[in-house]
């Protein structure tokens, strides 16, 4: 997604298109609408990826090495589902502190 | 312009003579037709009818036959199931009949709706060549005796028609009209 | 051309067939239910190089057909009467997409009252859901319109799609010889689809028909006009090309025997024909009758109407529509917007509900009312015509208690 943000989607020489489309994707970037964060403690976790499957946008992504839990701050809108769902109570929501 | 209005029960192929008709004088006497199917509720055993009219410039009327030049009665037992096959009829129509029986045959004529009467068992000429009681190509044979078409032409249209089964359903369009007769 | 044969729907396939869909998805509904199957039998045995999408209802249909129509490829759909009333919300979607579908309307009524038979009222409802809208006289209509729907939904400055209406029974099911292009020389008028729009491409990405502000809205409605006013012209240019190649040149509005007459019909669809029939009968009698067809609805070519009409004193309009509770019935309220200050007095006729025929002998009465109304012997007309005897009273039972 991001490095079509970067590049043009049309052609240099302008096209028009008629009807409801975006071609340009200002409103993107959902993690800007975090007022909470999911915050991982990684001595409860255990792997399983239970929050990754359970991510309504996709945006966790669990390795067996090093951090267990990545989250994509561009698009985690902070919805906690992930916190709800952790088996081991490894994730907590905390109040946002405006770092995307 | 000769209008024609045929009479069956759901599964007797009533819809599909007037198709097949149709076929028979656009292409193969170039001539022109329209068919009206008067579907009601599609199932086997209820009452069908279907409108055609024949001419030999192209038809303009797209509605139902209300006043027929000829008849076809492809179930003799129709008329005991409330419907009338004289509606509209002028005392020259001509009624092209199904039926084997000879009570039946005075039970139409003294409908007195009808001129010509002609009669062929086409359920018969069905069963005998297709092993089946389908007598809608049979009937168009016996339809081709009134001379409103060729029975070549109705051949050929039976033909085109039936695919696998058009043999069949020739001999037995050819089998009925050979053995219509003049009640 | 040599002729063959085909029932309304056959004529519908067969137009399909030659446009080369690459996606199929269409629910069968009666009397529409050949057109979906005999799609599926042409996917099957080839026929059709095509994906058909089995779907569990028209709004599934449309909704794969606006899908697969934005990857790219002429996609092809038909519905009926509550089909097309479920596909509503969808049409509205295609048409604002700008997404040029074809698509037949086997037309037949709404419910309640149940019924299977034809009139104008299902794709009447859809007249502002932003679909061109064609309605045939003939099964040959069938296809000559349908071919050329491609090409006029599908041309630049129109990109909006086509309902093509054919009557319930009256000609879906009736049997007509019908001259048809080969394959080669439909393919070669018709063309292959370019998209020339908004579309699904994962290597060029857009976001298609997400909310859009009322800051544009208004804007991407008049884009839609604009469209609109482009196909009046575009349909008269593919209609001459398609009378060039194929000898027969479909039209917007057919006109027939107006040059003197004092009264004329304004019809749509099978029933013309009849109609016709009619005037010639009333012409050998002396009787000045007239007859306008009108065959493109969407967009309404209210000037060739105008001027079609403008000299003849009384005009009646044949609605197969009730149009409950408006002014006049859909073709009738049109009409009559398009005779303003014309000077002919415009009327209006209702019949040919729920497949109840139209005869020679109907069109015959309405003339005669037209004929008084003309003679100064009657004010106005009765509207709504061949209607029994006591309307109210066609149920009665006995009060228990």
């Amino acid at each position: 997604m991001s490095t079509q943000r970067e590049t043009p989607t049309s052609t240099p020489a302008k096209r028009r298109i008629l009807g409801p489309c975006s071609v340009v994707f200002t409103a993107a970037n959902t993690g800007s609408w975090r007022l909470e964060r999911p915050q991982l403690d990684e001595s409860k976790c255990i792997r399983c990826g239970t929050c990754a499957r359970s991510c309504p946008t996709d945006c966790i992504t669990v390795s067996r090495d090093g951090c267990p839990v990545v989250f994509d701050w561009y698009y985690c809108k902070g919805c906690g589902i992930c916190v709800n769902e952790c088996p081991k109570n490894a994730l907590s929501l905390v109040k946002e502190r405006g770092e995307h | 312009m000769v209008k024609l209005k045929f009479y069956g029960i759901g599964g007797q192929g009533a819809v599909t003579a007037a198709k097949v008709l149709s076929e028979a004088v656009s292409l193969f006497e170039g001539r022109y037709a329209i068919t009206v199917p008067a579907y009601g509720h599609e199932r086997r055993g209820a009452p069908v009818f279907a409108h055609i009219i024949v001419d030999d410039e192209p038809v303009l009327l797209n509605c139902y036959v209300y006043d027929p030049d000829i008849v076809v009665v492809m179930d003799e037992g129709i008329i005991d199931k409330k419907v009338d096959v004289t509606e509209g009829c002028t005392g020259s129509t001509v009624l092209v009949l199904n039926s084997g029986s000879e009570d039946y045959v005075s039970r139409y004529r003294q409908l007195g709706a009808f001129g010509d009467i002609y009669v062929c068992d086409a359920t018969a000429a069905a069963e005998r060549n297709m092993g089946l009681s389908i007598p809608n190509s049979a009937m168009l044979g016996a339809l081709a005796k009134t001379g409103l078409v060729s029975i070549e032409a109705v051949e050929k249209a039976v033909a085109d028609s039936f695919g696998k089964v058009g043999e069949v359903n020739v001999n037995a369009a050819r089998d009925a009209y050979e053995h219509t007769r003049k009640a | 051309m040599p002729f063959r044969m085909f029932d309304g729907n056959g004529a519908a396939v067969e137009a399909i067939r030659m446009a080369r869909p690459g996606v199929i998805a269409a629910y069968p509904i009666t009397p529409q239910s050949s057109i979906a199957e005999k799609l599926s039998d042409c996917v099957a045995n080839g026929q059709i190089d095509a994906e058909y999408i089995r779907v569990e209802s028209e709004h599934s249909a449309m909704s794969v057909c606006v899908g697969a129509c934005l990857t790219g490829v002429r996609v092809a759909t038909a519905t009926s009467s509550v089909g097309l009333a479920l596909m509503h919300e969808v049409c509205g979607v295609t048409s604002g997409c700008r997404l040029p579908v074809v698509m037949p309307v086997v037309n037949r009524s709404l419910v309640a009252p149940w019924s299977l038979w034809c009139d104008h009222q299902d794709t009447m409802a859809e007249r502002d859901t932003g679909w061109l809208q064609f309605y045939c006289g003939t099964v040959q209509e069938v296809l000559d319109l349908t071919l050329c729907a491609y090409r006029i939904s599908e041309h630049q400055d129109v990109l909006t799609p086509s309902m093509v209406c054919l009557d319930g029974f009256f000609l879906s099911h009736s049997m007509q010889k019908v001259s048809a292009p080969t394959d080669e020389e439909a393919w070669d008028f018709v063309g292959p689809y370019v998209r020339r729009n908004m579309y699904i491409d994962p290597t060029d990405v857009m976001f298609v028909n997400d909310l859009c502000p009322t800051s544009e809205y208004t804007e991407m409605r008049y884009q839609q006009k604009v469209g609109f006013e482009r196909a009046a012209d575009v349909a008269r240019e593919v209609f001459d090309e398609y009378g060039r190649r194929f000898g027969r040149r479909p039209c917007t509005v057919e006109k027939y025997l107006l040059d003197d007459a004092d009264i004329a019909l304004v019809t749509m669809g099978s029933m013309s024909g009849t109609a016709k029939f009619a005037v010639n009968e009333l012409r050998r009698q002396g009787v000045k009758a007239g007859l306008l067809r009108i065959c493109m609805f969407r967009p309404f070519p209210a000037g060739e109407i105008r001027e079609a009409l403008k000299n003849v004193p009384v005009v009646g309009v044949v609605d197969r529509s009730a149009g409950l509770g408006a002014a006049q019935p859909p073709a009738a309220t049109e009409v009559s917007a398009a005779l303003r200050g014309a000077g002919c007095r415009v009327f209006s006729f209702v019949g040919g509900l729920a497949g109840r025929d139209i005869s020679d002998g109907a069109f015959k009465g309405l003339y005669s009312e037209l004929l008084d109304v003309f003679e100064g012997q009657a004010q106005s007309v009765n509207t709504w015509f061949d209607l029994k005897g006591d309307p109210m009273a066609l149920r009665e039972v006995d009060i228990i208690c």
